[in-house]
Order: structure tokens, then sequence, then C-alpha cells
């Protein structure tokens, strides 16, 4: 079915546009879209898809937890695109049985998100522009591995919550934007995705830097200063002591979207800044 | 029949078990997933230069302890009130409303993003304490309105609150973000966070005190036991002994939902344990009780901290994972000695 696309990417002869009415249930599955052109073509979004700025503008239909199907169907779409979990799942698999296009994509990890930046160019018809966007984020990361280093790693803490602390273990995509910045993470592999810790491990842990993402819209500044006094009483551990706390912009950490380098810079700053002095 | 409970008997009882704690809990300090050399502890918490990690791990985990121990007994105690008060052994420090009004007290709390910190505590703390105190006030208050402390009015009253302040929640979790939800849930799960030690102090000078108090009305609520009535014509003043023991009771409950979130299981299961195992005096029960449960939840804690090591579970898992299958054999050993039972 997609064979004959291909042929016609192959010859360069201009794609035709195949999705026209795209519903988009996810805020990073929103960004995606945006990055390959498909701005225009969107006409649903869910209440958290909030970047670009023009994302906030398009009709909402319902929350990322609970993608309301009426308004989804009022969308008229001719593809709905969701993520893989058990609610969106069951909404793509409903909408299918009525009779609308779905594409269910998973986005996990960094390598389901390009997958998915793929999977998504082919059912609209923008393989090229997805190329070029994997391509383009592809670059960057290597340029930024090249600037960090193969140096020893940085220990770093990733604080999700305070109350009661929970922080993000390995198997999540924090850990890999840890990596890619040229960090590794403080805590060892852990049942939990995101494991509550106690103090002990805090100190155990040894960590170098400890991140935060902020919270609301608050200064960053006063975030930071509340946090440095928050981690105070952990005198022992380096990240304390040498003031290497953290308090970093949520969103390009918090999604796995477009903006991964972004996100991936800004930690790799918080880990070596002498290296991007200038 | 058993034999009189005289002063001496009752003295060594209590300081066999605070015994037992003091040993539970000087095993459990030693128990954790770092390894911490009881000689370097004493050598005191070192220099601004040279700061001596041993000492501090040590901290951090006596605070945690002395928390578990506390919330134990205030829990346990608080049960042992809330079933003679309300004649009921299906009865806990929950039943009139107090999780559901400490939690939707800290979920508000973590929907409007407070920073504030007061004592040391969280929002999420305050918030909690002042809803689950708001809630049992409530329910009190309609209890009263159903006649002169009508058992089942307030029980009813409890758990239409309960409901009520659920539905609440419930809606708040639906609106709220996927991130706070999490917050949310971890703190209702229970669990024992180290506070400062200021914190720690004024938690235990309230429950330690509201456990003597509570001890001091034991023969009261032996004799409220039998029913109002009863109690009456023994020359008890009812109305009253009611009022304090059901306050001091919410007291404790809040004290501790506010330190360390909703744990459940101990202060359903430790009453009925130490009743079946000493029988159903209060004067004894409501130490022993506060006792155990303080023993029994250091225990629960110190699994939780290192089962899933460099993880936690949340406390309130593992006292029903414990606690359980332990308080099933106690039932079938001893449930002959208790009257209720039958």
């Amino acid at each position: 079915m997609f064979g004959s696309r291909q042929g016609l990417e192959n010859s360069g002869a201009p794609l035709p546009d195949r999705a026209d009415r795209i519903v988009s249930l996810a805020p990073n599955i929103t960004e995606i879209l945006f990055a390959i052109g498909l701005g225009d073509k969107i006409t649903g979004v869910t209440l958290d898809s909030d970047y670009p700025p023009d994302a906030a503008e398009k009709p909402k239909v319902g929350t990322f937890w609970q993608p309301d199907i009426e308004a989804v169907v009022a969308a008229r779409p001719d593809l709905v695109i969701t993520l893989g979990f058990e609610q969106q799942k069951n909404l793509a698999e409903r909408l299918r049985r009525i009779g609308y296009n779905s594409l269910t994509v998973n986005i996990e990890k960094v390598s389901d998100f390009f997958a998915a930046i793929e999977k998504i160019g082919i059912a609209t018809g923008r393989q090229r522009q997805a190329n070029e966007l994997i391509s383009r984020i592809r670059t960057k990361l290597r340029q930024l591995a090249s600037i960090v280093g193969a140096g020893p790693k940085v220990r770093v803490l990733w604080v999700v919550q305070r109350e009661p602390l929970r922080v993000a273990g390995r198997d999540t995509f924090v850990n890999e934007m840890i990596e890619l910045a040229g960090g590794e993470n403080a805590i060892g592999s852990t049942v939990h995705k995101y494991p509550p810790i106690g103090s002990e491990q805090v100190i155990a842990c040894n960590a170098n830097v400890i991140i935060e993402s902020a919270m609301g819209r608050e200064d960053i500044e006063n975030q930071r200063d509340r946090a440095l006094q928050h981690w105070s009483k952990f005198k022992f551990l380096p990240a304390v002591a040498n003031r290497r706390v953290f308090v970093i912009p949520g969103d390009t950490v918090s999604r796995l979207g477009p903006r991964l380098y972004e996100g991936t810079e800004t930690i790799a700053r918080c880990l070596r800044p002498h290296l991007f002095e200038n | 029949m058993e034999q009189l409970l005289t002063p001496k008997k009752l003295t060594t009882k209590i300081g066999l078990a605070l015994a037992v704690l003091a040993a539970v809990m000087f095993v459990c300090s030693l128990i954790g997933t770092e390894t911490v050399s009881l000689k370097a502890v004493f050598t005191g918490p070192g220099t601004q230069a040279a700061p001596n990690p041993d000492f501090e791990i040590m901290g951090f985990r006596l605070s945690r302890i002395i928390l578990a121990g506390l919330v134990g007994a205030a829990l346990a105690c608080a049960g042992v009130v809330f079933q003679v008060l309300l004649r009921n052994p299906l009865a806990d420090p929950y039943i009139l409303g107090i999780s559901s009004g400490a939690g939707l007290g800290a979920i508000i709390a973590v929907i409007s993003g407070f920073n504030w910190t007061l004592w040391g505590r969280s929002p999420i703390a305050v918030f909690a304490f002042a809803g689950a105190l708001g809630t049992v006030w409530l329910v009190w208050f309609i209890g009263r309105l159903t006649g002169k402390f009508h058992v089942t009015g307030l029980l009813l009253a409890g758990v239409v609150v309960n409901a009520f302040f659920s539905a609440l929640m419930m809606f708040l979790t639906s609106i709220a973000k996927s991130d706070q939800v999490y917050a949310t849930i971890f703190w209702l799960m229970g669990n024992l966070t180290e506070g400062d030690f200021l914190v720690l102090w004024i938690g235990a000078g309230c429950v330690i005190g509201g456990i003597v108090a509570l001890f001091y009305i034991g023969p009261q609520l032996n004799a409220l036991s039998f029913g109002a009535d009863d109690a009456r014509s023994m020359g008890v003043n009812v109305a009253r002994t009611r009022t304090i023991a059901f306050g001091i009771a919410a007291g404790i409950t809040a004290v501790a939902v506010s330190l360390s979130g909703l744990i459940g299981f101990v202060g359903l299961v430790v009453p009925h344990g130490v009743r079946l195992v000493f029988g159903p005096d209060h004067r004894q029960l409501i130490p022993l009780s506060g006792i155990t449960g303080a023993i029994f939840l250091v225990i629960a804690d110190t699994v939780a901290r290192i089962i899933v090591a460099p993880a936690q579970l949340p406390v309130g898992v593992v006292t029903a994972i414990v606690g359980g299958p332990f308080f099933l054999i106690l039932l079938v050993k001893y449930s002959k000695k208790v009257s209720w039972l039958k």
C-alpha cells in the first residue's frame, strides 16, 4: 500500500497529502506533527497540547488520559494518532470499529520516538520531512556527544517529586537523556520506573548533580533557591556541597518530543557548565 | 477466668513490652541498604572539613524509625478507642472519615501547588492535618444531631461523609495532571519520610501525651465496653468520657496521618491482636497496643526500606501483607478467649 508512495518519493515528485484532518491525542504527537509541517492539518488536540503556541489554539478533544470520543468524531478526522497505553489504545480500537483511520504509536524510549516520527511520516505522506526531522535531531545529538566528550560520567539524581521522594529510574527516557548528556543515573536499577527512595539512598547514591523539573509558572530562580534549601540537609552529598542543584523548565524533559535535543542540551549544561561558556 | 490485673503486673507487662520495642528499634537501626559502623557513629558528626557519613546515615535512619514507632503507636491506640466507642470490631482510626478528609486535604494541597513550608512540614502535611480534624469534627457534629451519641448515627454519618469526600477526591484526581495524581497516590499509600527532629519531637509529645491520657481513662472505657447504660449505672460520666476519648483518638490519628500519609491495617489489626492475646482490659490494652503498634510499624517499615532497594515500597503495602496472615493465625489460636467473637 505504501509501495507506490515510496516510488513517488524516490522519483522526487511531491507527495500528495493523504491526511487532511488529523487529531492528535498527545502533546508530543502534536509537536511531531507541527515539526513535519502538518500544523495546519490538525483539527483536534488534547488539553495539554500547548507547544508550539499555535497548538494551544486548536479545538480540544479532552485530556490525555480521558480523550472524549464524541469530540474526536466531531473533529471529522481522517486520521487519529494515539499513544500506546491502555485508554488511548482502546479509543483507537473503538474508532477503527466505527470506520475511522487511527494510528497508534508507542513513545516510551528515544528509539520509539524516532520510530514514531517515521510511522507518522509514512501515514501522512510526509516521509521526507519526517526523515529530515530525525536526521536533524540525531545530528545535533551527535554534536552534543562530541562536545561532552567521553570523560567520566557525572552522577545525576533526577527528582520527580519531593514528597514522597521519587526519582527517575533506569528504565525511563529521562535516563536516556541523562546518558546522552554525558551523565549517568545515580540510582541503580529498580522494580519501579520512577522509584520512591529514602534519605539513606540519597546519601548512598553519591550524586554529583541533582535536577528537578520546574513546577508551575513560578520563576525558576526562586524555585532553585528553594530546592537548594530543601536539599541542604544532605550536606554530605557532592551535589549539595558544591551547590549543583538545578531546576530546569519541565516541558522539554517531561515529554519525549521534537525538542529532545533542547532538553538534552539543558541537562548537559547542568552537568558540565564550563563546556558551554561563551 | 483470668487473674486480677494488679498494678505490679501491669507495670511488668508494660516494662517488658517497652524493652522489646527498644530491642526492635535497635536491631532495625542496624538494618539498611548501607552498611553503617556503630563505632564510627559514636565518633560524632565529624568536622565541617571531614564530616562523618555514618553519623549522618544513622541520623536519618533513627529519625525514620522513631517516626514509624510514633505513627504505629498512635494508630493502634486510636484503633482501640474507636472499637470500644463504636462498639464495633470493624472500627479503625479511619472509620469516621479521617482518611478521606486527609486525602482531600492532600490533593487540594498538591493541585494548588503551594510551595511554602510550615515548621518544615510541606503543605500536603498541613492540609491533610486540617482535613482530617475538620472531617472528624463534621462527623461528630452530625452524629450529635442524630441524638446524644447515637452510635449508629455517628457511624452512618462517618460512612456518608467518607463517601462524599472520596467522591470529591476522585473528582479532583480526574481533573489533575498526571504527575499531581501520582504525587497524591503515593502520599495516600502511606510513606514514612524523615522530617526535622523538631517536628518529630512535637509529634512525639502529642502522641505520647494522648496515649497517657487514654491510659488514665482506661477504667471508664472498660465500663463503656458493656454499653452506655451499664456504664452509667457504674457511675461513669458517659458523655464526658466519650468526648474526651473521641477527641484524643481523633487528634492523635490526625497527627499520625499528617506525619505519614494513610497507613492502613495497623489501627485495625494491632488492637485485635493484643486483645486476643492479653484480653480486653483497657488499662493494659491501651499501653500494650501502643507499644505493639510501634513495634509492628518499625518492623514493617524496615522491610519496606530494604526489600526492593535501592527503591522502597509504600509501608501500607507491607503492613497488610505481613499483618494479614499473622493476624489470622492469632485469630484462630486465641479466639475462644474473647467474648465479642461469639
